[in-house]
């Protein structure tokens, strides 16, 4: 047995570098910025709201339509960009090998998906804002020609729509977010998101025709996320009441944050 | 200082690490050895918490790495040099890394000039070679300065001036008193680095011992004497203690005798010596002895 020198003390200086989960969600954002999918997802969004906005607003003119829907339609088509942004938020990660550095930083399990969810979200959230503004500039200019605008000193005719397609569209993302959690591979984890956002109210739409058996199933379809956004977005005639609608939405993001931690938290990364 | 207590890891049926407990101490560099499959870097896996053990702890600085309230500047890890999102360049990699823990962008530039990748620091990671690739690794495990250095194959794929300066980097941050856990299946590499020595096989921890002692205990010394009258020696030297093999009819391998002895005795006898030549065990010749047993992936002997 060789003797040895007693080990020098290791310097315990309690250093200021430490982990928070503001810093984390600082270190989410980079990661969220610092990538080229995100812009190209956001870029196309865009288009395709202003785009398809101004040729509803075109192509629509009878009594009753509110400018406001023009601007808001086009989140049928830009919901799958949303999910499919917050799915690869995460499945990138995976299939480069980047979530083990991610947890290298933040072992906290927990609060890396939190700071993950609250980035994609609130990302998108704002994102959208800007979108659907730039969508509603566009359908005035388009409007005006036959006397028509948005009346912004109605809200629920204005403003509203907007922030509540905006919430929709992070709700979405988020519902991305968790099924990447849960299936980890880049293509399970669109299939699923899609399958939720798109397939699902399709399959759900053949039902209406099948009698009062298959009734529920038409009803049941009404929580689904998009059908909910809807009830949210433009309430006259919703399927579902304002607050249920709302209740919904936030029961899909609970619910899917919850089965994300479930298998995050003792699941091998 | 790292601590493993009775660590056991099941994949399904398969046990890749079984009732594995050692401690790494400050102030050393403890070598991390073992055949592809033994279990390294599973152990090493979980020490960082990206595994669960099926039973069994490992801490860091006494806490579970999960439990620690600035694991970057507690632990530099680098487990595989491809942890980081190929679509991102090497500096956003580490600024993200750096802002969960408030760590500035000055520390950023400087661990990407330590580590040699400040010409592509801001080319994506996805175009890098191997050795950049695991350049980036050693600077997100530079990131934090910390206290203990947990490194597998960290020369992998390095040229040789990256080699060399992985070696001086450990030794000097074991002389500061950090702890340093290293893998690597490079040999002379360990044996110029390492101060301790962990083997694994099969899941299972073979020897932990400083590097000279393993060596003693897994190699002998034997001394190549190239003498005309062989016969003559071997008579002269023989003992019950004593091994001697004849490898060419003027050469005789001896274990169990110092040169100095077999050149005294061969002097009193009048017996010339053309070579008289003690080798001593290295630390692969230890390695292959400890794991000749263990290992699961074997390759022929050329003959």
């Amino acid at each position: 047995m060789t003797v040895q020198a007693a080990p020098p003390v290791t310097r315990r200086v309690e250093s200021a570098h430490r982990l928070t989960f503001v810093r984390a969600i600082r270190g989410e954002w980079i990661k969220l910025s610092t990538l080229r999918s995100t812009w190209w997802s956001i870029g196309i969004a865009a288009l395709l709201t202003v785009g398809i906005a101004v040729l509803i607003a075109q192509a629509i003119d009878v009594p009753g339509f509110e400018p406001i829907q023009a601007v808001v339609m086009p989140i049928q088509f830009t919901m799958l960009l949303a999910g499919i942004l917050g799915a690869i938020s995460v499945t990138g990660e995976y299939s480069t090998g980047m979530i083990r550095s991610t947890l290298a930083a933040n072992p906290k399990r927990g609060s890396m998906l939190a700071a993950k969810a609250v980035v994609v979200g609130v990302f998108m959230f704002v994102s959208s804002l800007v979108i659907f503004a730039a969508a509603a500039a566009a359908v005035s200019v388009v409007v005006a020609s036959r006397d028509q605008s948005i009346d912004w000193s109605d809200p629920a005719a204005s403003i509203l729509p907007i922030v509540v397609s905006s919430l929709a569209m992070s709700v979405f993302a988020l519902i991305g977010v968790a099924f990447g959690f849960l299936l980890r591979s880049g293509a399970g984890a669109i299939a699923a998101t899609v399958g939720v956002l798109f397939v699902l109210p399709i399959v759900a739409s053949f039902f209406a025709v099948a009698g009062e058996a298959w009734a529920w199933v038409t009803d049941a379809s009404n929580y689904l996320p998009v059908a909910a956004a809807q009830s949210a977005i433009l309430p006259e005639n919703a399927a579902l009441e304002g607050p249920v609608a709302y209740l919904t939405l936030a029961a899909w993001v609970v619910a899917g944050m919850l089965a994300a931690w479930t298998v995050l938290r003792t699941r091998d990364a | 200082m790292i601590t493993a207590e009775g660590l056991t890891k099941r994949f399904g049926d398969k046990t890749a690490v079984q009732d594995v407990s050692f401690t790494v101490q400050p102030g050393t560099v403890t070598g991390f050895l073992g055949p592809n499959g033994a279990g390294k870097s599973t152990t090493m896996r979980l020490i960082v918490g990206l595994d669960r053990p099926t039973s069994g702890t490992a801490t860091v600085a006494g806490r579970e790495y999960r439990k620690l309230r600035a694991p970057l500047t507690e632990v530099g890890v680098l487990l595989d040099a491809k942890a980081v999102h190929t679509g991102r360049s090497a500096r956003d990699h580490l600024r993200a890394m750096a802002a969960t823990h408030g760590i500035p962008a000055s520390r950023v530039d400087e661990v990407i000039d330590l580590a040699g990748i400040a010409p592509v620091s801001r080319k994506r990671a996805g175009k890098f070679s191997l050795g950049m690739g695991q350049r980036l690794g050693i600077a997100s495990a530079l990131l934090g300065d910390p206290h203990t250095l947990i490194l597998d194959e960290p020369v992998n794929g390095l040229d040789p001036e990256g080699v060399r300066w992985v070696r001086q980097f450990v030794r000097h941050a074991a002389s500061e008193g950090r702890t340093v856990l290293l893998s690597s299946h490079l040999m002379s590499e360990m044996a110029q680095t390492a101060d301790h020595v962990i083997v694994m096989g099969r899941g299972k921890v073979l020897a932990d011992a400083p590097l000279e002692e393993l060596v003693r205990a897994w190699t002998t010394n034997t001394v190549r004497v190239r003498t005309p009258r062989a016969t003559d020696l071997a008579a002269a030297v023989g003992g019950p203690s004593v091994e001697i093999v004849s490898a060419a009819p003027d050469v005789l391998d001896i274990v169990g005798l110092p040169a100095a002895r077999i050149g005294d005795l061969a002097a009193e006898r009048g017996i010339p010596l053309h070579e008289l030549t003690p080798t001593t065990g290295s630390l692969e010749d230890a390695y292959l002895a400890l794991t000749g047993e263990s290992v699961e992936y074997r390759t022929k002997e050329i003959s």
